[in-house]
């Protein structure tokens, strides 16, 4: 975003992605219960509402599903659901500042786009 | 259900206006931080909500009912701050207990072990002690006491900066496991926010902003660069704050809501675009003028 990304990240934002991260290194598995607002609000010393917006957000992303009267669960694809997320998240960031200095640069789209074939065929060979 | 109710609310002191016409709601079980300068009138409006102090016009309802010198209102709301006089016969101790009687909830289990905690003497007389202990002293009183409504101004003052977290994290335990509507006053943001729903933003008597902290955080940027170029991107645009940071380069802080062409524009103009803290916001805000302390030492 044009916002510093060395600007601090809202809580409910960290929060989110804490439990993210308890996600994909299966400390809370798929179907299990994850922490209600109000124990997350006491783990991050904030505001239950802070809390509870960094589970919504989750929520939003269908990483994890409300059972009735029970809670917020783990849902079944949330590892791939987040790693898509961030995978798709990091790329738009980086591709965003690339074209952005390839606009400053006076770089025109073809000579930046064989650029990128190149590198990337390259990285591909030295793995193979 | 919303526990205080403010329509067009007015006092008056002789002739000089201490609150004017202020409207808002406070929503039942929120933690709300009631935020201003010196002498923006925080106390005052808390009298008026406790029931401490007549209001001269408009129009103030808690728990539905005017609250001065109404019983309900008492009985169901705390107010906490340095100047709360107590029996100055009566041992610490003793003033528990006697406190104790006059709240319904009063959980003397909890008074008893964050007395124990914060180290205080229950032979002591509250007269005899320092700043930062009465204020510990008078916060167990509102923490204990479990009122629908509790009223906290300033409650820390004077208390060291460990004693300031452990009592706010005290506040947000009691808070989560007995859910109140709790107004928080005070002049250092940074400590409480974590801690809040909602922020009320006072300046000289009238409210400036009403909204959830997040809300709050989101509210303004700041763009920072070379002065012509800040000068050239803020023209038309309403600034909260502008200061000169150095040689020839300018801060300046607008609401968040330029368009992604605008931000896009001072990119080019080679200016940093950073986010603001929600204590940096307040006191923009309620600062006299744009320029802030440096536009006394201005005299070019």
């Amino acid at each position: 975003m044009l916002i510093n990304a060395d600007s601090m990240k809202p809580i409910y934002v960290q929060i989110s992605e804490w439990l993210e991260n308890e996600i994909l290194n299966e400390t809370i598995q798929a179907d299990e219960k994850v922490y209600s607002q109000y124990q997350l609000a006491e783990m991050f010393n904030v505001n239950p509402a802070t809390a509870g917006k960094g589970i919504n957000l989750l929520a939003d992303d269908n990483v994890l599903y409300k059972k009735r009267g029970l809670g917020m669960f783990v849902a079944a694809d949330a590892r791939e659901i987040i790693l898509r997320k961030r995978k798709n998240s990091k790329l738009n960031t980086l591709v965003n500042e690339l074209a952005r200095e390839a606009v400053q640069l006076q770089v025109e789209v073809d000579e930046l786009v064989t650029m990128i074939k190149d590198t990337h065929q390259k990285i591909k060979e030295e793995q193979a | 259900m919303n526990v205080v109710v403010c329509n067009n609310l007015t006092k008056q002191y002789g002739r000089s206006k201490v609150i004017h016409s202020m409207s808002f709601q406070l929503a039942e079980n929120k933690i709300t931080g009631l935020i201003g300068r010196n002498g923006a009138g925080k106390t005052t409006l808390l009298k008026i909500i406790a029931g401490y102090l007549h209001h001269s016009s408009g129009d103030v309802q808690v728990f539905s009912e005017n609250p001065f010198n109404n019983l309900k209102v008492s009985a169901n709301t705390i107010f906490i701050d340095n100047e709360m006089s107590f029996s100055q016969g009566l041992t610490l101790k003793e003033l528990l207990e006697t406190a104790g009687s006059f709240y319904q909830n009063w959980d003397h289990d909890l008074a008893l072990r964050l007395f124990d905690y914060f180290s205080l003497d229950p032979k002591q007389f509250h007269g005899n002690l320092s700043k930062g202990m009465q204020s510990t002293f008078n916060s167990i009183i509102g923490l204990a006491a479990r009122c629908p409504l509790t009223i906290m101004d300033e409650p820390t003052s004077g208390m060291d900066s460990g004693t300031r977290k452990d009592f706010y994290r005290a506040l947000l335990k009691e808070y989560i496991a007995h859910p109140r509507t709790i107004i928080l006053s005070s002049h250092l943001l940074d400590e409480v926010e974590d801690l809040l729903e909602d922020v009320l933003l006072i300046k000289s008597g009238e409210k400036c902003l009403h909204l959830s902290i997040d809300s709050l955080r989101d509210y303004a940027i700041g763009v920072r660069g070379k002065t012509e170029k800040v000068q050239e991107w803020i023209d038309r645009i309403e600034t909260i704050h502008l200061q000169d940071i150095g040689a020839n380069l300018s801060y300046a802080v607008v609401k968040n809501d330029r368009s992604i062409k605008e931000l896009e524009d001072a990119r080019q103009l080679g200016l940093e675009i950073t986010s603001v803290s929600a204590e940096d916001i307040c006191s923009y805000l309620t600062s006299k003028t744009k320029g802030g302390i440096d536009h006394v030492f201005n005299r070019g």
